[in-house]
């Protein structure tokens, strides 16, 4: 029971530097501020190149621990773990703004309590794991069901206490779904404006009302952009009054024409239609 | 003032007249009383008892009372009162006599560029162009106690008392934010767009400050003379203060039915002919809002202005937005007459009657600023703004102040 528990924290501790070994690698970590709020903060080096080489030390000593029995290899482990819980400490106390780089840009979020009890829970492991009579790949060999139950428990543990699940997560999802911009903020240019009105029905119904090229005014209201043509019906001088979507997708069109201040609803041509741009 | 209001009301009539337009949603504030009628000008002649000032209307004569209170960089008295001094009057709630005036007042707001032994020199935004603000050393410790950054490409917001050498900064008016001015936490682009906003508004310019400089599109096409008040707007300044949206629309329509005068400009024949538009709320005769988010493709707006601190939807010159003083619960609708490009730069809070959520709203003019019950040298109030953008996107919201 204890052997087969020491085992186990072989292939965690194995897995823990091998995940975080390929994170480092793989995603870039965002730049941290020099100040909070106007108040400068202790400046870290925390160069790519740095972080590139921290990566490949993990991942060397992850495969090491897959790879060979020998007490140094479990000795550094543990001395890497411990290292890392005194940084992480240090860093929730002196850095409240930065995250712990434990899994290169993943790790962005504030450091917090989890970090450290999660840093000090692997220091743990990484002692249990220096009595450990087997390597990583001698263990995942054997393929005993205590261990596989002890290591699927501990890696649960550990994912309930990593931040970086979440974001992890989040950025997966963010990845599928593009972030759509409300049509009421979506800077959108005049040039589409027109060409939106020109392409559609209402504009094709009215155009031979319109009498001038250039609209007399043109103005933006959330989510529609108001465009004014002059224009005659019966004889009488109007105005045309244009309003059209400024959404991305399925722009509607609105006309309608003004005389003296008033909207002259009869004898209006169908003026509402719906553009579809693909 | 900036934008003709003539053309701000032909706009609104266009908008509304479109399929699918209409009124403003039905949204009315529990308890909000109209805005103050703001009395703005040079001051002729003051005795202890009598305000004479000339306004763009024609000369006022205001009452003072023991309970008038005078500032002119600070507490002052009567004899801060002199002829051709630029003031800012505030009646009492009662109508009778003068509540607060203030002389020479003005705000400096924007990036620092260059800062001196005891001058600072401050980019205001482009249209508003740049300050030299003189800060005497008796002021620079309560400045650096809100304002801990002096450094170029900070942000600065101060106070300020007209002087003949310039403005002269009497105190902060908000404190500094932390960021530079081009490190702005802009929110998440598919944040959606809330149909009340809530956060600060504060004001902009002086009694004594120039009409802004209108660049782009506009320019020396509709000149900054003196604008001539569509006639409902007239006759709401010789009314008294209606209570509630639906009064005022009855009101101006009564007086509407005795008759009016229409000034000359554009399209008046027009204008004289077409029927009131009805208002949910007062419009601010006297004055205007720099808005943060006004649409660069159609003219007055930055383009390389940051997005701002809250979701804000586009508007253009000559929309309107609906304001409401959380701390004087009154309420009004305000023309945008400018591009609020510094305000957009702040990610403020106002701590006058509780803590407003991070964001300067809007920047009015210090008149309708006053006018809604602000404290012209507090520089802030806890506000709610919607912006008039009618339409089904607003229709429909049950969203009660």
């Amino acid at each position: 029971m204890v052997t087969a528990f020491m085992n186990a924290q072989v292939l965690l501790l194995a897995a823990v530097l091998l995940a975080a070994s390929l994170a480092k690698l793989t995603v870039r970590e965002a730049p941290a501020p020099d100040e909070v709020h106007g108040v400068p903060v202790p400046a870290v080096r925390r160069t790519r190149e740095a972080t590139v080489a921290l990566g490949l030390a993990e991942g060397a000593l992850g495969l090491a621990l897959l790879l060979t029995p020998h007490p140094s290899v479990r000795l550094v482990a543990a001395v890497v773990f411990a290292a890392a819980t005194w940084v992480v400490g240090e860093l929730r106390v002196r850095r409240p703004d930065a995250g712990c780089g434990c899994f290169g840009g993943l790790s962005g979020e504030r450091v917090g309590h989890r970090s450290v009890v999660r840093a000090a829970l692997l220091t743990g492991a990484a002692i249990a794991a220096l009595g450990a009579p087997l390597a990583g790949i001698d263990v995942l060999g054997q393929a005993r069901f205590l261990v596989g139950l002890m290591f699927t428990a501990e890696v649960a543990l550990f994912a309930a206490l990593s931040p970086e699940l979440s974001e992890l997560v989040g950025r997966h999802r963010r990845r599928r779904v593009r972030p759509w911009v409300p049509c009421e903020r979506r800077r959108a240019p005049l040039t589409e404006t027109l060409a939106t009105l020109h392409a559609s029905a209402a504009w094709a119904a009215l155009e031979g009302a319109v009498t001038g090229a250039a609209p007399l005014d043109a103005w933006r209201e959330g989510c529609w952009r108001f465009v004014v043509y002059p224009a005659r019906l019966d004889g009488t001088d109007t105005e045309v009054v244009f309003a059209v979507s400024t959404a991305e997708r399925d722009r509607t069109v609105r006309a309608v024409h003004v005389r003296a201040g008033r909207a002259a609803p009869a004898s209006l041509p169908p003026s509402t239609s719906v553009l579809r741009i693909p | 003032m900036p934008f003709p209001r003539r053309r701000a009301d032909r706009r609104r009539r266009h908008r509304e007249t479109a399929p699918g337009h209409g009124a403003p949603p039905p949204v009315l504030p529990d308890r909000a009383a109209p805005p103050l009628r703001i009395v703005t000008g040079t001051l002729l002649d003051a005795s202890p008892h009598l305000l004479i000032v000339a306004t763009a209307s024609g000369e006022e004569r205001l009452t003072m009372t023991e309970a008038t209170t005078v500032w002119h960089g600070g507490r002052g008295g009567p004899a801060a009162l002199r002829p051709g001094r630029e003031v800012i009057v505030r009646p009492r709630t009662d109508g009778f006599g003068a509540d607060r005036v203030w002389v020479d007042i003005g705000r400096v707001t924007g990036t620092m560029l260059a800062c001196g032994r005891d001058t600072v020199e401050v980019d205001m935004g482009p249209h508003r162009g740049r300050a030299h603000v003189a800060v005497p050393p008796q002021v620079l410790e309560p400045l650096l106690v809100r304002h801990p950054r002096m450094e170029p490409g900070y942000l600065i917001d101060v106070i300020c008392v007209g002087s003949p050498d310039g403005p002269r900064a009497v105190r902060p008016g908000t404190p500094q934010p932390g960021h530079r001015a081009d490190d702005l936490a802009a929110p998440d682009p598919a944040a959606p767009v809330p149909p009340v906003l809530h956060g600060t508004v504060t004001w902009w310019g002086g009694a004594s400050a120039p009409p802004p400089r209108r660049r782009g599109l506009y320019e020396d096409t509709w000149p900054y003379t003196a604008d001539v008040l569509p006639p409902r707007a007239r006759l709401a300044q010789l009314a008294p203060p209606p209570v509630t949206g639906r009064e005022a629309h009855e009101s101006l329509l009564s007086l509407l039915d005795t008759g009016d005068v229409p000034g000359p400009g554009w399209d008046e024949r027009a204008e004289a002919e077409e029927s009131p538009t009805w208002r949910e709320f007062p419009l601010l005769t006297d004055g205007g809002a720099a808005y943060p988010a006004v649409d660069a493709e159609t003219g007055g707006g930055c383009a390389d202005a940051p997005s701002g601190c809250v979701p804000f939807p586009a508007l253009s010159l000559g929309s309107e937005i609906t304001v409401h003083n959380r701390c004087g619960l009154r309420t009004a609708t305000a023309i945008v007459v400018e591009c609020g490009c510094v305000a957009a730069r702040y990610c403020d809070r106002c701590v006058e009657c509780g803590v407003s959520p991070r964001g300067r709203l809007a920047e009015l003019t210090p008149a309708a600023f006053a006018a809604l019950g602000g404290d012209l040298e507090t520089g802030c109030f806890n506000a709610l703004v919607r912006p008039d953008v009618g339409g089904s996107l607003m229709r429909g919201s049950a969203v009660r102040w």
